[in-house]
């Protein structure tokens, strides 16, 4: 009888430890709850040359960022919230841009912006300071670097990204001996660098750089000192409208071999287009987004865009903004981040490690990876202008 | 050889542009007593009326000079009164305050322009107004319609009105407005009219300096008006104030400075340069190379 | 103190120190626009030296208030008598010479700017408090040095040449040392505020150094009055404050309200907003009120 007793007894105790194990176990593997996200809205301001001379520009990287926030809106929002971009205008005064960001700091979890480069250089530091993360998607890795690691760029290195562009140009079209146009600004001769060291590597000959400030108004002074060095190919690095002027200046006195002339990155604007008009036929441009791609998603932004703009083609820069917003919404979905203020400082953080090393980004065009803010694998095109339009000659991968 | 010619023309087309801008800078500093600095803006904002003409017009040369006039000439008009008005206390030209008045003047136009005009992009004439090949070309040397038209327009301008203003009676009566306008109208000089013609002179002017400004250029954008601003004051100034021969001369050998030091030197130092080579023309004759002839 | 507020100081603080920068030497008539190029060029030697040289912030500094004066004197050995006209073409010279060496020299950024300049002390917070602290000793510096200028013999002789300059000339006013001394005293400011700008930003760009600042600090004195340095005082943070509370429809059209504002008090106050007699009224109530 004793012995059934402890029998049952043993019986039992297992089983309470049975029970206890798997309510353990059960309560160890019970799903947590998702945060909850406290905003209503998603804020997120964009830094923005609005008004001033590059106001222009500032319209379509404005444009681009709303159309995404419009886009993910229609989609349900950021965890299933709406997203809003708050253009902030600095009309590239940096005077304006450090109080804009000033404010800023005090409540958003990442900023768009700013926009160029001397705003850039006065405003970056506040944000890096409160440790907040800027996307800075207009500017080359030689400014964004400066603010790592919160901020990212949207470009690699120059010396790596360029020189396989200008050496492809350079061996496609059998140029030999190279006269180079350089605008005095920003990242631009440090550009024209690495465009020789594309020449060096394609065999051609970089005879020399012809530097000229923002407020020349005629060319030919400068172009006749380009053809008298007798070149047989020119790359312009300049702005937009004087790129379109040295074009035609070059046309009027007998240049023909229009695909010998390259245009670079930054030139590729609308003010280009609406400048130099036929003139610019047959010319070759590089940059990084295929408009002649074939795909819904750029179907769509670019029929919006052409419809908003009296049918121009969107601009390379167009679609930076675009993806900038894209990444904002992956990040803050990814880490389940809450837009609660008393947790700022690390819903901050949080987003910028999502961001620096973010694999497979779906970007409007192409996907990409970040490895410590800085992209990876990301294409360049040579294309050929045609009658205001780029027409895809060939992509170029490192 | 060859460069060095076309380096000279070049420069002759580039000095044409200041010439032209002094010149009506220094119309209306004769006929007005006023220091516009804001000028070349006037003149960029008549380059925009016309541009818009020309695109509603299909391309209708005649209409687009017509309004680049009369834009010019109704600008001048609302801008009159306001210098009239900073200047009645002072019996000289009051150099400052125009300068400062005329400041405000140029934020205003090109702020306008960037906002009300094609999206603040720049603006480009059509092919046939520039002149779709050159008239000449030898080698680097090259030659376009435009460049002679405002060339010669602006040799004839000069003439036109040196001798309009110092051997005519109507031009008389101008400068005699100008200087004292109480001694004017105690000789008999309609004050009202004549101002007023005086105006309409500086405008009509301005509207063809637009129009060929648009021939040599092929474009304009908002800020050309601010680009060519202090080089224009500088070519007055050093020529004399007033001086109309002596803004011919100075224009057009600025140019050619310009176009020799980017041609030669650096496209980058040749603002620098041309302004150290004015200071240092200044410096040894403050009152211009040609003499101040208010 | 908020950042937006530290920043709105700061600036407000280098726009009345640049501001009297322009007006002491148009008490004589003189637009003295080298200013701007003191700024710049004194601005970039103090980044070179304190990042590069890693010179204390302190010397830097002192070296940009003396490279500002000793150009500005070397200049005004030439105009410190010369028509206006002159004195503005110096102005335009200087500025574009200054950019056009900065954008070719290497060693201080060129086209690209300097960047991360260090703090002038210890932690960020310190850092600004310095800034502001050493700004608005400056203020009251070289305010109380161009008050005690304004109500002595110089000031009274500068008065008389921006009337008439024959006249003051027969009185027996040096007008060329009156021009020299102010031309030297705002070139030497104007180097001080260059540095401090940058370190305010902790970056230089070219960009920092246009020629519109000279449209914004020639608007700050005339609106504010061009005869009494009170008016820079007034017109400085409102002008500046403006282009920050603007609604966005508004502020894109901000420098056409600029130039409507410069215009109407051109034509209708001209002599802007503090005048002087205003000036001397408002001094006259106070020492009244001291003495009772």
């Amino acid at each position: 009888m004793q012995k059934e007793i402890r029998m049952k007894k043993k019986v039992l105790f297992f089983l309470l430890i049975l029970l206890i194990a798997v309510s353990v176990v059960m309560v160890g593997c019970k799903k947590e709850k998702a945060p909850k996200v406290v905003v209503e809205e998603w804020e997120i301001p964009f830094l923005n040359s609005l008004t001033g001379v590059i106001a222009s520009i500032g319209e379509y990287l404005q444009w681009g960022a709303e159309r995404a926030a419009f886009e993910i809106n229609e989609a349900g929002g950021i965890a299933g919230k709406p997203v809003k971009v708050i253009g902030v205008d600095t009309a590239l005064e940096p005077q304006k841009g450090v109080v804009e960001m000033s404010k800023i700091v005090d409540w958003a979890l990442v900023a768009l912006g700013p926009v160029p480069e001397p705003v850039i250089m006065a405003a970056a530091p506040i944000a890096v300071e409160n440790e907040m993360m800027t996307m800075t998607a207009t500017t080359s890795l030689e400014y964004a670097e400066q603010f790592f690691p919160w901020s990212i760029s949207w470009f690699p290195a120059t010396k790596d990204r360029l020189p396989p562009l200008a050496r492809v140009w350079a061996e496609d079209y059998g140029v030999k001996e190279v006269v180079q146009f350089v605008g005095t600004y920003g990242p631009w001769p440090g550009m024209a660098a690495a465009h020789v060291e594309g020449l060096k590597a394609a065999g051609a000959t970089h005879l020399g750089d012809i530097e000229f400030g923002q407020d020349v108004v005629t060319f030919g002074p400068l172009v006749v000192k380009a053809l008298d060095m007798k070149p047989d190919g020119i790359i312009i690095a300049g702005w937009p409208d004087k790129a379109a002027k040295i074009v035609q200046e070059l046309k009027s006195r007998g240049w023909t071999d229009m695909e010998k002339i390259l245009l670079f990155s930054s030139a590729d604007d609308a003010a280009l287009y609406t400048t130099g008009g036929a003139d610019l036929n047959g010319t070759i441009i590089y940059n990084y987004i295929n408009v002649d791609q074939d795909t819904p998603r750029w179907n769509a932004f670019k029929e919006a865009y052409q419809k908003d703009h009296n049918g121009l083609q969107p601009p390379s820069l167009s679609t930076n903004y675009y993806d900038a917003v894209y990444m904002i919404k992956r990040a803050i979905e990814e880490t389940g981040v809450t837009g609660d203020p008393k947790k700022l400082k690390e819903e901050r953080k949080l987003i910028a490690e999502a961001m620096l090393n973010m694999k497979n980004f779906e970007g409007l065009l192409f996907n990409w990876d970040m490895s410590d803010g800085v992209p990876t694998n990301k294409p360049g095109y040579l294309f050929q202008i045609q009658d205001g339009r780029k027409k895809l000659v060939k992509e170029i991968r490192g | 050889m060859q460069t060095f010619i076309a380096q000279v023309i070049n420069g002759l087309s580039l000095g044409s542009i200041y010439v032209l801008l002094a010149t009506g800078f220094n119309l209306l500093l004769l006929v007005a007593m006023i220091i516009h600095f804001a000028y070349p803006q006037v003149v960029v904002f008549s380059m925009y009326i016309a541009w818009v003409v020309l695109r509603y017009t299909g391309n209708s040369i005649v209409l687009a000079v017509l309004a680049a006039i009369l834009s010019s000439v109704l600008l001048n008009l609302i801008s009159a009164p306001l210098f009239q008005q900073v200047m009645k206390n002072r019996e000289e030209v009051d150099i400052n305050t125009t300068m400062v008045l005329s400041l405000g003047i140029g934020m205003i136009i090109t702020d306008v322009l960037s906002h009300g005009f094609n999206k603040g992009l720049p603006i480009a004439f059509p092919s046939k107004l520039i002149g779709e090949t050159p008239i000449l070309r030898v080698g680097l040397i090259s030659l376009q319609g435009g460049q002679v038209a405002s060339l010669a327009v602006g040799v004839l301008a000069v003439s036109g009105i040196f001798l309009l203003l110092y051997k005519t009676r109507p031009g008389r009566a101008f400068r005699a407005i100008a200087e004292d306008p109480n001694g004017a109208r105690l000789v008999g000089i309609p004050l009202l009219r004549t101002g007023f013609e005086s105006y309409a002179l500086s405008g009509v002017l301005g509207g063809l300096i637009a129009v060929l400004l648009a021939m040599l250029l092929g474009y304009s954008s908002p800020g050309l008006g601010e680009q060519v601003a202090h080089k224009v004051l500088a070519v007055s100034i050093i020529a004399g104030l007033g001086n109309l021969v002596g803004g011919l001369v100075v224009g057009l050998a600025l140019g050619i400075l310009e176009a020799l030091v980017q041609g030669y030197i650096s496209g980058s130092w040749s603002n620098a340069i041309a302004f150290v080579v004015m200071l240092l023309v200044m410096l040894f004759k403050p009152r211009g190379l040609f003499g101040i002839k208010l | 103190m908020s950042l937006a507020t530290y920043y709105f100081l700061t600036i407000t603080a280098v726009y009345i120190l640049m501001s009297w920068g322009l007006y002491l030497p148009y008490r004589v008539a003189h637009l003295h626009f080298l200013t701007v190029a003191n700024m710049l060029i004194s601005g970039y030697l103090s980044g070179y030296m304190v990042q590069t040289l890693e010179v204390p912030f302190a010397v830097a500094l002192l070296a940009g208030f003396a490279a500002g004066g000793i150009i500005g004197y070397i200049v005004s050995l030439f105009i410190g008598d010369a028509p206006t006209f002159t004195v503005v073409i110096v102005g335009f010279t200087f500025i574009y010479i200054s950019r056009t060496a900065v954008e070719n020299i290497k060693a201080v950024g060129a086209t690209m700017g300097m960047f991360g300049l260090p703090a002038v002390s210890g932690s960020p917070v310190m850092h600004r408090w310095t800034i502001l602290i050493l700004l608005y000793v400056l203020v009251v510096v070289v305010g109380f040095l161009i008050y005690r200028f304004e109500h002595s013999r110089l000031g009274r002789a500068a008065s008389a040449v921006f009337v008439d300059k024959d006249l003051a000339t027969s009185m027996g006013v040096d007008i060329k040392r009156l021009g020299r001394l102010l031309q030297t005293f705002s070139s030497l400011v104007a180097g001080g505020c260059g540095v401090i700008y940058g370190f305010i930003y902790r970056s230089f760009h070219l960009d920092f150094f246009t020629f519109h600042l000279v449209g914004i600090f020639m608007t700050v004195i005339f609106v504010g009055g061009y005869a009494t340095m009170w008016g820079t005082v007034l017109a400085a943070p409102a002008l500046y404050g403006l282009s920050l509370i603007l609604p966005p429809a508004v502020a894109s059209w901000r420098i056409v309200i600029y130039g409507t504002i410069l215009i109407a008090v051109l034509v209708l106050k001209p002599e802007g907003f503090i005048t002087r007699r205003l000036a001397y009224k408002l001094e006259t109530a106070l020492s009244r009120r001291r003495r009772r």
